[in-house]
């Protein structure tokens, strides 16, 4: 009873961050010394869903999967559930051209990453930004 | 098979129409087919776009040559694609296809941004196969179609055979076959009791009846005409007296067998036509015309007898001649001519009118008699002489042996005063015993000559048998001639027996002179 009262009140977090997440901003960051400017959405969409794997200025880019934030991030990029995405990735896989970006834990680890690597570009919510990251997008409602 | 029979021609229309009407819907129906085979290929091609639509947005939007040759490949299976193609911005990705024009276009968007065009799909129709889809498609329909019209003729013919033609045909045949006036009627045909046919069947048959009818109401007419055709004719050819119907002009439309009778007694042959009123039989036809004229004139039936016209010299043939004027219905005048034979009645009164002019006893002419023919030869003026004869001795011959012995001696001296004139003469008893003899143009020397030898005989005695004895008996004979003399009779006789007078004073006086001449009388009337 008490197992299953945790579930629900975690799960009723989750929810509740997952909602608050969803209301929160979401901000698409690149490493503070990324040369990359501000970017379009249609911009980003090339990158994420595998058509560009270099920045608009010729520089290779990496994109980073928010394990947190990943369905949030999709919905606002392209409308597209997780799954979707997930099957689009299987489709172009056998012509091996394109790869999925690679994946982070969470926020955390976002922002820790596009640290260590000048070429990532990663989203996290706007309530994580640090001195180190850029904003590159910007989600509005 | 009659060419213009019913059947004939209804199986060849029926035939020929559902041949035309299959022929030109299975033409219609190929290319409607056609157009409809086209749009759905479109449609299916539709489909396949469908179908690849968004492996084909994805390999244009990452210019993924590999998928793009997947999706046109995969697309090229189908057998109504003849091939595809993947532009992005105009540039092919995938190898060149040949389009004949005919390639439908689609518009690839962004996976991801619908909005944004990243290339087109070109995907060309195999029309070929199309077209080989449709025509099949359409000649199957074609078969079915006219395999259904073969069938549905076949079996309209058939039943248009059962139910209309055959019954039709078998009535007119049969109808064909009936003589009107007989009990044969035609059979209403199965089924058709109620319909248009058996009603005409009932109305044929309802005019059979009627002429049935009236064929056998003639046939009794006829009958009953017959008979009674039969009883007038009966009537008429049995008719003891000749009856005629003829035309004013002359000839005989109607006789009957006594006219045929009366013909072959009178002597004449048979013909048509004996003139107006049968003129030709009778011995004084316009006496007969003229009175048939007044009597119609007067409005009356003439009626008259009349003598035929005979070739036997001895007998005469009288007839009662009665004549009834006809108009007929059509304003034609005919004329009824009945002869009633009176030959009989005639000769009585012949006989009766002898009789009248004649002496019983002595058959000689009477005084009527004579004077008749006296009247006659004055008529026409035939010189003749009288002889005035009387008797002498007679009455007492008669005296003494009765009037039986008187008659006999008359009777014997008339004979003897026949057969001793001449034929043309006339021999008359005048009185009881007094004798007339008429000779006709004559001569005095004529005249002795027959007087002597008549005087000679009667001088004669005469033997009587019964009673035995021979009489004498003379005469005395006075003559006067016409014209010479005296022209009237009565003045012939006065004269005439004047003169016998004379002879009858001289008897016993000396030679006896037995006739005197009156004009040598010495005339005693001067005196």
């Amino acid at each position: 009873m008490r197992r299953l009262s945790l579930i629900l009140i975690l799960s009723l977090a989750c929810n509740v961050s997952v909602l608050a997440y969803a209301d929160a901003e979401l901000i698409v960051v690149t490493h503070k010394e990324n040369p990359v400017g501000a970017m379009s959405r249609s911009q980003l969409i090339d990158l994420f869903m595998g058509k560009y794997v270099a920045y608009p200025d010729g520089r290779t880019a990496l994109p980073i999967d928010n394990n947190q934030l990943k369905s949030v991030f999709y919905n606002k990029l392209v409308g597209l559930s997780v799954a979707r995405v997930n099957s689009y990735w299987s489709r172009i896989q056998f012509t091996g051209r394109a790869r999925p970006p690679q994946e982070q834990d969470n926020d955390q680890s976002i922002v820790e990453y596009i640290k260590a690597n000048k070429n990532a570009i990663g989203y996290i919510p706007k309530s994580q930004l640090t001195d180190d990251l850029k904003v590159v997008f910007e989600f509005n409602e | 098979m009659n060419k213009s029979g019913l059947l004939v021609r209804l199986a060849l229309v029926i035939a020929f129409s559902s041949l035309a009407v299959g022929l030109i819907s299975a033409e219609l129906f190929y290319r409607l087919t056609y157009l409809n085979e086209v749009e759905i290929a479109n449609k299916e091609i539709t489909q396949l776009k469908q179908t690849v639509s968004a492996t084909a947005s994805i390999a244009a939007y990452l210019e993924d040559h590999e998928l793009a040759k997947e999706v046109v490949n995969g697309l090229g299976t189908n057998d109504i694609v003849l091939g595809a193609s993947i532009r992005i911005n105009q540039q092919l990705i995938t190898p060149e296809i040949e389009a004949d024009g005919a390639s439908l276009d689609f518009k690839l968007n962004s996976p991801f941004e619908p909005d944004k065009l990243v290339g087109t799909l070109s995907i060309v129709p195999n029309l070929s196969y199309i077209e080989q889809r449709a025509r099949k498609i359409g000649q199957n329909n074609s078969m079915a179609l006219i395999a259904q019209a073969l069938v549905v003729t076949l079996i309209a013919i058939y039943i248009t055979y059962v139910l209309i033609t055959r019954p039709m045909i078998n009535s007119a045949h049969h109808l064909h076959t009936i003589s009107p006036g007989t009990r044969d009627r035609l059979k209403v045909p199965d089924f058709h009791d109620g319909s248009e046919l058996g009603e005409l069947v009932r109305d044929i048959n309802k005019l059979l009846d009627k002429t049935e009818s009236q064929i056998s109401e003639e046939r009794k007419l006829r009958n009953d005409i017959e008979v009674l055709e039969k009883r007038f004719r009966m009537l008429f050819e049995n008719s003891v007296s000749p009856i005629v119907l003829m035309e004013p002009r002359g000839s005989i439309l109607l006789y009957n067998e006594a006219f045929h009778l009366m013909l072959n007694k009178v002597g004449f042959h048979f013909k048509k036509n004996y003139g107006p009123l049968l003129a030709e039989l009778f011995q004084t036809p316009e006496r007969l015309q003229k009175a048939v004229q007044e009597s119609f004139t007067n409005d009356e039936i003439a009626t008259g007898e009349y003598k035929l016209k005979s070739n036997d010299k001895e007998d005469s043939f009288w007839v009662q001649v009665v004549v009834t004027s006809i108009i007929s219905d059509d304003m034609k005048e005919y004329y009824q001519i009945t002869l009633h034979d009176i030959s009989k009645r005639k000769k009585e009164l012949e006989q009766l009118s002898l009789q009248a002019d004649y002496d019983q006893l002595t058959q000689l002419l009477n005084r009527h008699g004579l004077e008749k023919q006296l009247h006659n030869l004055i008529d026409t003026k035939t010189p003749f002489v009288i002889l005035l004869m009387d008797l002498n001795g007679f009455k007492q011959v008669n005296d003494v042996y009765g009037h039986n012995v008187g008659d006999e001696i008359l009777i014997h001296l008339a004979g003897v005063l026949k057969k001793g004139v001449r034929r043309e003469d006339l021999t008359c008893r005048w009185g009881g015993d007094e004798f007339v003899l008429v000779l006709k143009q004559i001569n005095k020397a004529e005249v002795l000559k027959i007087v002597d030898k008549l005087i000679a005989k009667i001088n004669k005695p005469y033997y009587l048998a019964n009673v035995d004895i021979s009489v004498n008996v003379g005469a005395s004979i006075g003559a006067a001639f016409y014209p010479e003399n005296e022209l009237n009779i009565h003045a012939l006789i006065q004269k005439a027996d004047q003169a016998m007078y004379m002879v009858k004073r001289q008897e016993g006086h000396g030679p006896t002179q037995h006739i005197q001449f009156c004009d040598q009388l010495p005339d005693t009337r001067q005196h």
